[in-house]
């Protein structure tokens, strides 16, 4: 009962960016994923997203081959996930920002959506209740109807993390959340990943700030190069000497 | 604002406006037409508002759609005796199923390209009608459609018939916008990628709005036919299309009003400016003014921002001066 990149591949040209890499994410479990400008991060998340497809090896849920499924699909199957850059209207109210996130669950008909009396009616009260609540536990803004623009950073990545887990995902999958967030924002961001991970969900932290993961974490990943280097404990992970290596270079290891 | 105002504002103004115009023409009989000419245009601009404002995807065929579906229901009705009352359905269907075949290949172009490509099919479809032969009346046009059932040739009659759809057309707007389905189009014109991980089948989405907003434009066709008895390939098209961008982008593509405010000044300023090659000059200006000034045009979310703020904090104050009232005002805000 995982998700899993089993034996995946992807080389863009010459450059080979994932050389036969396996992780796989239990439920309830964080797992952290590490390494280096370069070692393959983000091309292992999009794999995993379905943003890109691999070219060998395949993606699993649950024991089915997910590897052709698009983004789409993917989200409805209970894959949520958030962007480096956070995506969303900056323009629209927050609480449309979250709401938004219940799409994936939601199978509404384009005629029940423009009338009026119908029952895409009843479920927006419905909705709109919700997200104010996920605001709230997020504490992301006082007032849920005023413009996302308004948010820090931190702020928007928390909304991104609301807004995934608006989808009632299995699987959550990070994509640098606390980059260039200030401390307060990071403690709300490890708060809420640690609920996430107590109510079962398996969680997938892709980072290059180690020492966030390392704390975070119940097992991390680190890729170097397109390979897994080290897999296991933070503590063992952070002390592997490739993982040193490939971060601080070669020389401050020797001397 | 509550959820019950957000959804029924524009319907009222519509209703509002509506009354308001009608009551004048009792002295001002040309009023009706300009009625007429005014939902007419806001009929074939309201779905470009939909899927440009909220979706993000131009089009320059509006104008070309509309010209299909009137030409749809004057072939069908002079040609092999349908009724009015009948050929509305293939009026709407046709469009649509044309935009709905098109959209896939092209709906995955940047703006600029979209912009071009859609127009070029404005350019086909003039081209088939006037080389259609006989079939299409060629170069004159077709005349003799039979007038609109029930309501016939009468002005005021007509106009209300037209406002009553685009007032039906209006609602389903308002409350679209504010459906899941709304914010699925709204995150697909802020970024692809972001509507995809919600869930949304871009492409399939983005075609049916395409197709929907054609068949509404066909519909607009169907009026137009029926209540002026004639089209020439000429009657609508390209510069139909591209007065109807210019209406929305004017009134405001974001708001659900944006496309009837922007048909009411296009048509006004049409009636009452001297001379026909001046127009040009003068709605290119407020083109640029307004793109400069508001780039959202008069609509805005911006301007609509300031304005209830204004109406809130004015509310808020005359509450907190009764006595005994301010907890409240606090508590309901």
């Amino acid at each position: 009962m995982t998700l899993s990149a089993t034996g995946v591949s992807i080389r863009f040209g010459g450059l080979v960016a994932l050389n036969n890499v396996a992780v796989s994410v239990s439920p309830g479990e964080i797992l952290g994923l590490v390494g280096p400008n370069g070692a393959g991060k983000t091309t292992l998340f999009n794999c995993l997203t379905g943003v890109s497809k691999p070219q060998a090896g395949k993606v699993q849920l649950e024991g089915r081959d997910i590897s052709r499924l698009s983004l789409a699909d993917r989200v409805r199957l209970g894959i949520g996930r958030t962007f480096q850059t956070p995506r969303l209207d900056l323009g629209s109210s927050v609480a449309d920002a979250v709401m938004l996130g219940f799409n994936p669950r939601l199978r509404q008909s384009i005629v029940s959506a423009c009338l009026p009396f119908s029952k895409a009616r009843r479920t927006e009260d419905d909705l709109s209740s919700r997200a104010r609540q996920l605001i709230a536990e997020f504490q992301l803004t006082a007032d849920p109807d005023s413009s996302a623009g308004e948010l820090s950073l931190g702020h928007l990545r928390l909304l991104e993390v609301a807004r995934a887990l608006a989808s009632e995902p299995r699987y959550l999958l990070l994509d640098e959340p606390a980059a260039g967030i200030d401390d307060v924002d990071r403690d709300l961001l490890a708060d809420a990943i640690r609920n996430a991970a107590a109510r079962g969900l398996g969680v997938l932290l892709v980072e290059h700030n180690v020492g966030f993961v390392a704390e975070l974490s119940h097992r991390m990943v680190a890729l170097v190069s397109g390979e897994v280097v080290a897999e296991g404990k933070p503590a063992y992970v952070v002390a592997d000497p490739q993982v040193v290596a490939a971060y601080l270079g070669v020389h401050h290891v020797a001397a | 604002m509550s959820n019950e105002a957000k959804l029924w504002t524009a319907p009222a103004v519509i209703v509002v406006g509506f009354c308001i115009v009608m009551l004048l023409g009792i002295a001002q009989p040309s009023l009706h037409t300009t009625m007429f000419t005014i939902g007419l245009y806001a009929l074939i601009a309201l779905p470009l508002g939909l899927i440009y404002g909220q979706g993000g995807t131009i089009s320059m065929a509006q104008g070309s759609f509309a010209a299909l579906g009137a030409y749809t229901s004057a072939i069908l009705c002079t040609r092999f005796g349908f009724s009015p009352t009948l050929s509305v359905i293939p009026a709407v269907v046709m469009p649509a199923c044309v935009a709905f075949l098109i959209a896939r290949p092209i709906l995955r172009l940047p703006e600029l390209s979209l912009a071009l490509v859609t127009l070029s099919l404005g350019t086909v479809v003039a081209v088939g009608l006037q080389r259609g032969g006989d079939f299409t009346g060629s170069f004159v046009g077709l005349s003799g459609a039979p007038p609109l059932p029930l309501v016939g040739n009468h002005p005021v009659w007509v106009a209300t018939t037209l406002w009553a759809v685009v007032l039906i057309v209006v609602i389903m707007y308002s409350h679209f916008v504010h459906s899941a389905r709304g914010r699925s189009l709204n995150a697909i014109r802020v970024d692809r990628l972001l509507a995809e991980s919600m869930g949304v089948n871009v492409p399939f989405d983005l075609s049916i709005m395409f197709a929907i907003a054609a068949g509404i434009a066909g519909l607009a066709g169907w009026f137009y036919v029926h209540t002026l008895g004639y089209i020439a390939p000429d009657s609508l098209g390209a510069h139909t299309s591209a007065n109807i961008l210019f209406m929305v982008v004017l009134g405001g593509r974001r708001a659900v009003l944006g496309p009837v405010l922007g048909a009411t000044f296009f048509t006004f300023a049409n009636d009452f400016l001297p001379g026909a090659e001046t127009h040009g000059l003068f709605f290119g200006t407020i083109l640029v003014l307004i793109l400069l000034l508001s780039p959202d045009g008069i609509l805005s979310p911006q301007a609509m921002r300031v304005l209830r703020r204004l109406f809130s904090r004015r509310d808020r104050v005359s509450r907190a001066r009764l006595p005994g009232t301010a907890e409240v005002t606090e508590a309901s805000r």
